[in-house]
């Protein structure tokens, strides 16, 4: 891409906004899921011990799932370092270990503003998690940030 | 009086707080503010009518705005439809000197924003863009400011001979009221707002 | 103290805060554990070469400690939404503090909002954001 192309966030909305871009399945592992809480400081042993009769993952682990793809198919690339910007996480009933869970992507929404470090778009994926019955697990919102390259103006 | 004149609420992007919870705050908490202004971030915000909310809590709440320029952020107090259609709200690239004229023709206030924060702050961009005209007001409290960035803002609006207000900046319930502005008489209207902002009759606090 | 039911919480109440452990050690396991092995978490050297001032804390970790400090409020806690925005980084190797704060009772939902805070050193927040948690009765 023409690192002097501004990005046309008006058409991106147009184009790729709540259109699913990526699904696939998974299971989740007992160990990591351990790991995962107690680094985070989690001290119950429904997060820290999988012998527990209500051993479940953390709840903030939805955000870390990734989609395969960060974007769709012939989305624009953009050049700047992506970084977090942000993290939603909506459950509706625990993830467990050794449970098989079909994940499914969406472009959420695409905006611009103006921050410390510059100008930024930011793009918000949303992902959402279902069991083998098709009962939703939750949801999981992303926001990444990029910092737009000063355009000429 | 006392208003938090900078604060967001959920219609903004980042904004994490509802109103309600905002009036809730501040009596329990005792807070020492009588109202605040929501600014929601690059939008004026018709559709929400807070008037019950703030007479059924005894706080006064009005509406404004948080636009970017090409020196940073910049409130709007006083924002009117005709104002909305002198330039788009939503665009990250409007020119001060513009949103300044605009504000004024229709009887607002345009005041920047936390002005000795990076790149959002009108300090950052004095020496490539030089001194705006008709900047009379600048934030000199902000809730949000890291390090020396109050310190930056009050020395810029003492060299430029500008006024200061306060405002938290708050985007969660619990920031509410850390920064304010202190009216010399009551304010009971967005008019009256303005009106004490271009006579003067304010100082900004740290409560 | 540990909160077990919604008739213990008042609004306005602080959560107890603690000091998540940010080592470089905890961040590679976290980061190996939730499928995030990236240099610019575990090295220092590799993520200033990005242009970064440090390795970072990643933004989920920090979710993460967000979590950890409702559950160790009220164990049975059931976390129904966290929404957090990353103000700026958290670097490893730094202290921060994990806080958080009661402003919203919904008693129909036997629910209560929680304002969450990340603040480093200086007490400038780094993460801010809400969780919405179900407390039983």
């Amino acid at each position: 891409m023409d690192k002097n192309e501004a990005i046309d966030v008006a058409a991106l909305r147009d184009q790729f906004l709540g259109k699913v871009f990526d699904e696939y399945m998974f299971t989740l592992d007992a160990e990591k899921l351990v790991q995962y809480a107690k680094s985070c400081g989690e001290t119950a042993s429904k997060f820290t011990d999988p012998n527990d009769p209500d051993f479940q993952a953390p709840p903030t682990i939805a955000s870390s799932f990734n989609p395969r793809q960060d974007y769709p198919d012939n989305f624009p690339s953009f050049e700047g370092l992506g970084m977090d910007a942000g993290k939603s996480v909506e459950l509706e009933r625990p993830m467990r270990a050794g449970e098989e869970i079909t994940a499914t992507t969406a472009l959420h929404d695409i905006y611009t503003k103006s921050g410390r470090s510059g100008r930024m778009v930011f793009f918000v994926n949303r992902m959402t998690m279902k069991n083998p019955k098709g009962e939703i697990l939750g949801s999981s919102d992303t926001s990444v940030v990029i910092r737009e390259k000063p355009q000429d103006s | 009086m006392i208003l938090d004149m900078h604060a967001h609420s959920i219609k903004s992007d980042d904004g994490r707080a509802k109103v309600e919870n905002y009036c809730q705050w501040i009596k329990a908490k005792d807070i020492a503010i009588d109202g605040f202004v929501l600014t929601e971030h690059r939008q004026y915000d018709d559709e929400s009518d807070y008037s019950d909310l703030a007479q059924a809590n005894g706080i006064t709440i009005f509406k404004g705005s948080e636009v970017e320029t090409e020196y940073g952020h910049v409130l709007v107090f006083g924002v009117t439809p005709a104002l909305q259609e002198e330039f788009d709200f939503s665009n990250i690239n409007l020119k001060l000197e513009h949103v300044i004229e605009a504000s004024n023709k229709h009887d607002a206030v345009a005041v920047p924003c936390h002005p000795g924060r990076p790149r959002v702050g009108m300090a950052a961009h004095l020496e490539e863009f030089g001194v705006p005209k008709g900047v009379e007001i600048v934030e000199i409290y902000n809730g949000g400011s890291r390090e020396n960035e109050d310190e930056i803002a009050r020395e810029m609006a003492d060299q430029l001979n500008c006024s200061g207000i306060g405002g938290s900046d708050a985007h969660i319930v619990s920031q509410i009221g850390k920064c304010g502005t202190k009216f010399d008489a009551p304010v009971n209207t967005i008019g009256e707002l303005v009106e004490a902002l271009r006579s003067n009759n304010f100082e900004a606090i740290k409560i | 103290m540990t909160i077990e039911k919604l008739s213990e919480i008042e609004f306005g109440e602080t959560l107890p805060s603690f000091t998540p452990d940010t080592s470089l050690a905890n961040v590679s396991q976290f980061v190996l554990a939730a499928g995030w092995d990236s240099p610019r978490f575990t090295d220092h050297e590799a993520a200033k070469a990005q242009g970064l001032p440090a390795a970072l804390v990643p933004g989920i970790m920090s979710q993460g400690f967000l979590s950890a400090m409702i559950h160790r409020w009220a164990p049975d806690a059931e976390i129904k939404k966290i929404d957090t925005v990353f103000r700026a980084p958290c670097l490893v190797d730094e202290t921060y503090q994990i806080n958080g704060v009661v402003t919203d009772i919904d008693t129909d939902n036997g629910s209560v909002e929680i304002d969450l805070t990340v603040t480093n050193s200086a007490d400038e927040t780094r993460v801010f954001g809400t969780a919405n948690v179900i407390i039983h009765e």
